[in-house]
């Protein structure tokens, strides 16, 4: 009687510590460097499971260290994946997903890129030499112009077109050419000069 | 009689032997090297009583070689500096991440390869902001990540808030800065919203707000 008590105590006792063993258990680190992170919606995986949903980096560049909040154990096998991606992300690569662990993994670098739309828009009456600006992004247009195009911008970043040289004569203005871009392209921004 | 004859023989051959150790076999080191993002002209650089004007690449920013046009012996010490920098390109050094290589001795390494880089001079978009009351401000300049957004003051006040943009422009680029979120209850224009930068801060890009 009193000898079955022990045994099953000393079984108890040992699930209770190969418990705290097990599966997530570990102390190694798993994460890297992940950049072009602006909003949320970002959930990694590994080996299919433990999802992560990675916080939005403070610096504008979207760039910071990641890590999974699950720790993993020597010799462990892991493979990261892109569960979901943020709205404005049209691709996150990922080098050194999976490999097996023999220390901390710092080694996995995520890059994803944002959506980029067409910022452009039309002109009217222009006779001289006019040159719009959104920040540092110029365009200069010739006389009869009737439309422009700027670099592409990404999704939800601003954009400030203006006239930064009026042509000779005239004077144009703009409408329209301030505001964030969307989920798609921005074709309206309208450039009118003076007769 | 055998004796004397031998020992001209001697001398002539000890002649002979330190001829060959004359100067035109010393070592000689040129001081070269390799400039990255010169953009503007006016770059001088000087070492060992030398000056050696330095033109930007035929694509600004590009890469410039350099080579002084008298080279060191063993054991010489330069130590090139610039005279002066390009114009509206006052930071020049070693780049960044990079052991610095600008001064050392003649014959420690088997050659002198100097790497430099400049910058183009950056300057702050500043201004003030009068009347605001209403809370979410936001101003941007074009769509490099330059935004920022305009806190209410914690107190109310009459004084004009002054506020600076996030990132410096450099010389020569363009600026545009514009309201992309008006505040609560209000509209806010901007004065001298457009410009491109010259040499020196831009300080009066100042924001007026009122009822709307």
């Amino acid at each position: 009687m009193k000898s079955s008590y022990l045994r099953a105590g000393a079984a108890l006792a040992c699930a209770v510590a190969l418990s705290a063993c097990g599966g997530s258990d570990g102390q190694l680190l798993l994460g890297g460097t992940i950049s072009g992170i602006t909003k949320t919606g970002l959930v990694l995986t590994n080996n299919g499971g433990s999802d992560y949903a990675v916080p939005v980096p403070a610096n504008p560049g979207g760039v910071s260290e990641f890590y999974f909040p699950d720790l993993i154990s020597t010799d462990d096998r892991y493979s990261v994946a892109v569960k979901t991606l943020p709205s404005n992300v049209s691709e996150c690569r990922i080098e050194n997903a999976s490999g097996r662990a023999a220390y901390h993994v710092y080694t996995i670098y995520i890059t994803c890129d944002l959506k980029r739309h067409a910022l452009g828009g039309n002109v009217g009456n222009l006779q001289g030499e006019l040159v719009l600006v959104n920040g540092a992004d110029r365009v200069t247009l010739q006389p009869g112009a009737t439309s422009f195009k700027f670099a592409e911008i990404p999704e939800d970043s601003p954009y400030t077109v203006a006239v930064l040289t009026q042509p000779a004569g005239q004077t144009c203005t703009v409408s329209n050419g301030n505001g964030t871009m969307g989920t798609g392209d921005v074709n309206n921004v309208a450039v009118t000069c003076t007769p | 009689m055998k004796s004397s004859l031998i020992r001209p023989a001697l001398a002539l051959a000890l002649v002979a032997g330190l001829a060959g150790c004359g100067g035109s076999d010393k070592a000689e080191f040129a001081v070269k090297g390799t400039i990255t993002g010169i953009v503007y002209p006016g770059a001088v650089l000087t070492t060992n009583g030398m000056d050696l004007a330095i033109a930007p690449a035929a694509k600004p920013g590009d890469p410039v070689t350099f080579e002084f046009p008298n080279k060191l012996e063993y054991g010489d010490v330069y130590n090139v500096q610039f005279k002066s920098t390009p114009q509206h390109q006052a930071a020049c050094g070693t780049p960044a991440n990079t052991i610095a290589n600008y001064t050392d001795t003649a014959g420690r390494l088997a050659e002198i390869n100097i790497t430099l880089t400049c910058a183009v001079d950056d300057y702050p978009i500043s201004g003030t902001v009068t009347g605001l009351t209403g809370t979410g401000l936001v101003i941007a300049n074009g769509s490099t990540g330059n935004s920022g957004a305009i806190a209410l003051p914690t107190t109310p006040t009459t004084t004009p808030i002054p506020y600076s943009l996030p990132i410096e422009v450099p010389y020569g680029a363009s600026y545009s800065v514009a309201v992309i979120t008006q505040p609560t209850g209000q509209f806010c224009t901007v004065a001298n919203a457009t410009g491109e930068m010259r040499d020196g801060a831009v300080s009066n890009v100042n924001i007026t707000c009122v009822a709307r």
